[in-house]
Order: C-alpha cells, then structure tokens, then sequence
C-alpha cells in the first residue's frame, strides 16, 4: 500500500465523492481524524454528512477516493489499475473494528436489550454466550441501564434505546465509531441522557465521527467540527473556533440560523 | 357547593355507553342462523345415525390421517421452495429474478387440479424411465419405469407444493420487505456477513411477521389435499366418495369428510395460535 497516509490516522479521508448516477452527496472530501479525537460534522441536511457516514464503514460504496481506517483501506483493494470492491466476508471483518450508531437506533427488535449488545460478540466473534453476556452486562451498567437487560426495544424510551445502541456497538471494541445524528429523534430531555453518554466516551478517548445537529455536543464534546454544505466542507476548524469566530460566510449564516444572537 | 358535588361524584358508579347497534345485528345474525339449522333439521338432510356410522370408520380415519401429512408436507417442501424463490426475487440479479418471478407467474396462475394431473401424466412421459447408472459399471444401478416411482403420493405432493411454494415466495418476499431496512444496516455495521444477517435478523423477523398468512395457506392445503383424489389418492375426500358411490349416503359422508376437514383446520388454528405465543411480534 505505497499510497496509504505515512501517519497512520484513525481515519483518512482522501479525495472521496459520492454519485448516484447524475446525483451527487459530496465532491472530493478530505480529511484526517488522529487518533482520540472526536468530530462533529455540521451542515444543514442533505449537506451528505449520513452518506460520508455510511461510507467510512462501506454500506455505501464510493465513486472517487480513498478511505482508511488505522491504516486500512476501507472496502477495496488496491490493484494496478484500479480498487477492486472486496468480498462481503472482507468488507465484514473491516467493519468488526468501526462500530456505527444511527438515528432511529435500529436495535435487533425480537432481542431484548442484553442480546443486542451480545449480538456483535457472539455471532461475529464467536465468542462464548457466559462471556458475551457478562461483558454486555458491564456495558449496559456503563451506559445506566443494567436494570433494563431483559427489556425488549419497543419497551424502551427512545433515549435508552439509543444508550442500548451505543452499548452495542461498543462491545465490538471498535476503534472508531460513528454515529449519525444520534440525539435527533429524541426529546431534549432523553437526548441529554445521550449527549452524557457520548460525552463519557468522549472523555475516555474514544475516537468518534457524529453527524449532529446537537450544539451540546459539537461544542461541548467534540474537539473539532467539519461543516459541510452542499456536498463540500466549507470549514474545518477547532470546536472552539468554530463557534466564536467561523470563517466561512456559509458557517457564519448556519450559526446565525442555529444559534439566534444574544 | 362545588365542595358537595365533587364529592358526590367520587362516590357515584360509572356507566360506559352500550353499543346498542351491534347489540341489534347480533340478534338478527342469531336469529338468522338459528332459522337455517333449523329448517336443516327439519328437513333431515342428515341423518345422524348414518353420519356416526361413519365418523371413525377405519378408511375414513386414514384418509383423514392421508390428507393431515399431505397437506403438512406440501407446507413445508412450499415454505423451503418459496424461500429460495424469495431469496432470488429479492437479490436484484436479473436472471434469479426473470427465472422466480415466471416460476411465480405459472405455478400461481394455473389451477392447482391442473398441475396435479400434469404431474402425474406428464412426468412419466417426459421421462419414460429413470436410470442411475455408476460408471465403469455395464449394468444401471436402478432402471425402472417413472410410471412405477410417481405414486398419486408423489405427483400429489410435488404438485401442491411446487403450487404452494408460489404463493409461499409472495408471502416470505413481503416479509423479508417488511423488514425494516435499519435492522439490516445495523446487522451489516456490526460485522455480520450477508447470511449472518439473513439467519440472525432478517428471518427471526420476517418469520414472526409471516405466521398469520402461513397459516392461512396451511389451511387451505389441507383442503387442497382433496384434489388428490382426482390421481386416485386415498385421502378424506376420495374415501368418502368411494363409500357414498356404493351405499349412496352422499350428504352424511359429506358431513363426515367436511368434519374431519374442520379438526384438521382447529389443528392447523391451534399450531398457528401457539407459535404467534411463542414468538410475538414486537
Ligand atoms: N440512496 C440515495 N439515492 C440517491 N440520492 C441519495 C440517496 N441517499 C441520499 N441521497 C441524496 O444525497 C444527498 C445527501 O444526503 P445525506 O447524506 O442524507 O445528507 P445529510 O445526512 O447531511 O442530511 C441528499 O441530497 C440526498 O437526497
Ligand atoms: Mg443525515
């Protein structure tokens, strides 16, 4: 691999786009994501940050560019002439290490909150159920809701459903996760009961990729913020920076809209 | 004033409307039924004697006990047929899918007698005889003539379930579609493979949300069972018709066929019940 980044980040975005036929989600993004860091990814909807998502782990393939995972290239294979898609067993075992968590949660709806989490363990790592389980224990007691391991999806509030789902993925140990508007189907008041949790890993140097319209985390949890518009990125800078002195005019107005002047 | 009247209220019962109209249609659906087994009693349509007679006659049983394993077969040959035709229909490769969706088209669009009776005459002539011959071996293992291995049994039970599975495909194809696409994406983000998240969620679900319309076709192919006897098999139906052709009881031995009929659908009720127990949907 003569062309993977020298330095190996925990992500590496490089030149990617994404078509579907005349349609495109983004032109040509670039970035890279040192280990630990925490990002969020801003942008009015349809700005493409779900798509950019959905391709790091490959559940949507990319029409240009690279992408890499602790060095990995993610979904294909490079060959003299061109990437090659890589079989559905290789494109599984990248995806063990890149755990995902999505807005409508999508917990396995006929397991129970525990079985969730174990689901990872068991079926891709084949690990033992005892030692699954009490793993998946401690997980959800991490998350708050050890009191609520039996307890099937449709009996959880939308907030511990996504706590349940960020238990889950967590369980596989990824060494990146992503997670695409995780608060946004849920009550401010549930969505903080997230916001904390994100927050604790966040402290615990767990290198995270969120697409958020969630101001609590991109300026409070994340280190660093990507706004994209329009299929591009308009700004990438320090949290902080961002939200006291953007430099893009697009960033500027999306502030303004979001945060009404005080 | 106010004080009294809360109070009041707290002690008095509460009545909920009554549904006086479906009160009224329930009395005249009752008399309604009442008048038609009556006038069937009068008119002796049945008679009891005879109907008892026959109710656990020993070829009646077996017929009965016939057209229960026929029909439970053909469900589970059609179920693992419709599967496949499922699978190939939903997996966006164009032959898989021209090849499903015409096996669905014929099998569906056919009168199941139709394709009892091709199965029976046709096969035997398509294929004169089967031979399984090892090489380096002059003589054939097995040579005999298909007429002798197509049994009504076989040609029956092919026919139902190459029909069945038709109907099966449509029902297991909207199930796999009702599966919310999330929970595949989720599945896949985890690592699964493609059949990983086939086995692990994509069918427990589906499986959960196709009880209730397998059911139904499990009730309707015990029924089917009786055109069986157009080939000559021994079930329910051809049974009884036998015994009324000779002793010319048409409608007891009717009565008796369609009450066996009847145990084997609370038996295929009673199976569906449990299994929508077991497994609820949620
Ligand atoms: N499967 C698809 N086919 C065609 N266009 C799509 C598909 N998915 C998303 N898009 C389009 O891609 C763009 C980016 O969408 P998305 O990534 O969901 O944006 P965001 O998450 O920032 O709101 C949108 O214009 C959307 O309509
Ligand atoms: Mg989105």
């Amino acid at each position: 691999m003569n062309t993977a980044p020298t330095q190996t980040h925990a992500v590496s975005v490089v030149g990617v786009s994404k078509k579907w036929g005349p349609i495109s989600a983004f032109t040509d993004v670039s970035f890279d994501v040192p280990q630990g860091e925490v990002v969020a990814l801003l942008g009015p909807s349809g700005a493409g940050k779900s798509t950019l998502l959905r391709c790091v782990n490959h559940l949507e393939t990319i029409s240009a560019g690279r992408i890499y995972v602790h060095g990995d290239l993610i979904g294909y294979r490079l060959g003299d002439q061109a990437l090659y898609e890589l079989s559905d067993v290789e494109i599984s075992r990248q995806r063990q290490k890149i755990g995902m968590v999505f807005q409508h949660f999508n917990l396995f709806k006929h397991m129970t909150a525990l079985q969730n989490v174990m689901s990872g363990p068991v079926h891709v790592l084949k690990k033992q159920k005892a030692e699954a389980a009490s793993l998946a224990l401690a997980l959800l007691d991490k998350v708050g809701l050890k009191a609520k391991a039996s307890a099937y999806p449709s009996e959880l509030s939308g907030g511990q459903q996504q706590r349940v789902a960020i238990a889950r993925a967590l369980a596989m140990q990824p060494r990146v996760l992503l997670l695409d508007e995780p608060t946004s189907a849920l009550d401010p008041e549930l969505a903080q009961e997230v916001v904390e949790t994100i927050r604790k890993l966040a402290e615990e140097g767990q290198t995270m990729l969120i697409a958020t319209h969630d101001m609590g985390i991109a300026r409070d949890v994340a280190d660093r913020v990507i706004f994209m518009e329009g299929g591009r990125v308009a700004e990438d800078a320090r949290s902080r920076d961002f939200f006291t002195a953007p430099k893009s005019d697009r960033a500027k107005q999306f502030l303004s809209r979001l945060l009404p002047a005080h | 004033m106010a004080m009294t009247q809360r109070h009041l209220a707290s002690e008095l019962p509460i009545v909920h409307r009554r549904r006086w109209g479906a009160w009224l249609l329930g009395a005249v659906a009752l008399l309604a039924v009442v008048t038609i087994v009556h006038a069937g009693i009068r008119a002796r349509i049945v008679n009891l004697g005879v109907f008892a007679d026959y109710i656990f006659d020993p070829l009646i049983v077996m017929g009965a006990v016939n057209a229960l394993m026929l029909g439970t077969l053909a469900l589970f040959i059609a179920t693992v047929i419709g599967f496949v035709a499922a699978l190939m229909r939903v997996s966006g490769n164009p032959i898989l899918v021209a090849i499903s969706s015409t096996y669905v088209y014929l099998f569906r669009g056919t009168p199941m007698l139709i394709q009892l009776i091709f199965w029976f005459n046709a096969v035997p002539i398509m294929f004169p005889s089967i031979t399984i011959s090892l090489p380096f071996m002059a003589e054939p293992l097995v040579s005999t003539p298909t007429t002798s291995l197509v049994t009504p049994f076989l040609a029956a039970l092919a026919g139902l379930s190459l029909a069945e599975g038709a109907y099966m495909s449509e029902i297991i194809r909207a199930g796999i579609l009702a599966v919310d696409k999330g929970q595949r994406a989720a599945a896949a983000a985890l690592g699964m493979t493609q059949r990983q998240v086939l086995t692990q969620v994509v069918i427990p679900q589906a499986g959960r949300i196709i009880i209730p319309a397998a059911g139904n076709q499990y009730i309707m192919l015990l029924k089917s069972s009786s055109l069986a006897s157009a080939i000559g098999y021994l079930e329910l139906l051809r049974v009884a018709t036998d015994i009324y052709s000779s002793n010319f009881q048409v409608v007891e031995l009717l009565a008796v066929a369609a009450f066996w009929y009847l145990v084997m659908t609370a038996f295929a009720t009673a199976i569906q019940t449990v299994l929508e127990k077991v497994f609820p949907q949620r």
